[in-house]
């Protein structure tokens, strides 16, 4: 969330005692997981929609082959993208 | 509420509220994209009613489409942690 965001010394940091301040470094830190995920999904669902709902729109419902091909694609993303980082691995041990 | 709770509290709202924005800011921007694709493959002087439709329908689709993966997804990553 780079831009018309939010900026931290538009509060009262000061205020903050330090049972707060932990708490607030932890949130931030699962928010920011949460918003990787989500992004994550974001450019799967774009991807994966490309591929998978190829026909005409009849219901706003996906198919049960749409639902499988979205799931499969995923799955399959995920394992290429281990693959990638496991064979770049392999080359800078060689 | 003391003051540093409440300070904690209001950067919590904010930042949730940011997030939130952002997470639907990039929904519909991809719903446009592909329903506006999809639905409307030459755009007349006015959105038909097949057109409309369509659109609505994709956008529950691409939005079933979300679901799908973000499960997929985050099943995966329990799996492998």
């Amino acid at each position: 969330m780079a831009d018309g965001g939010i900026n931290l010394n538009d509060f009262d940091l000061a205020k903050l005692n330090e049972s707060d301040k932990a708490e607030l470094r932890q949130f931030f830190a699962n928010e920011g997981q949460k918003a990787r995920i989500q992004t994550t999904v974001h450019n799967l669902t774009d991807m994966c929609f490309r591929k998978c709902v190829t026909g005409t729109i009849r219901s706003g419902k996906l198919d049960k082959s749409e639902e499988g091909c979205m799931a499969n694609c995923a799955d399959r993303f995920i394992d290429v993208s281990q693959l990638t980082v496991k064979h770049l691995q392999n080359l800078r041990q060689s | 509420m003391d003051s540093s709770g409440s300070v904690k509290a209001e950067v919590i709202k904010q930042v949730k509220t940011q997030y939130a924005v952002e997470n639907a800011r990039l929904l519909v921007e991809k719903v446009n994209e592909h329903c506006f694709e999809k639905c409307v493959p030459k755009p007349g002087s006015s959105l038909s009613n097949s057109e409309s439709t369509c659109f609505t329908q994709c956008m529950e689709k691409y939005m079933s489409a979300w679901n799908q993966v973000s499960s997929t997804y985050v099943e995966r990553l329990r799996r492998e942690q």
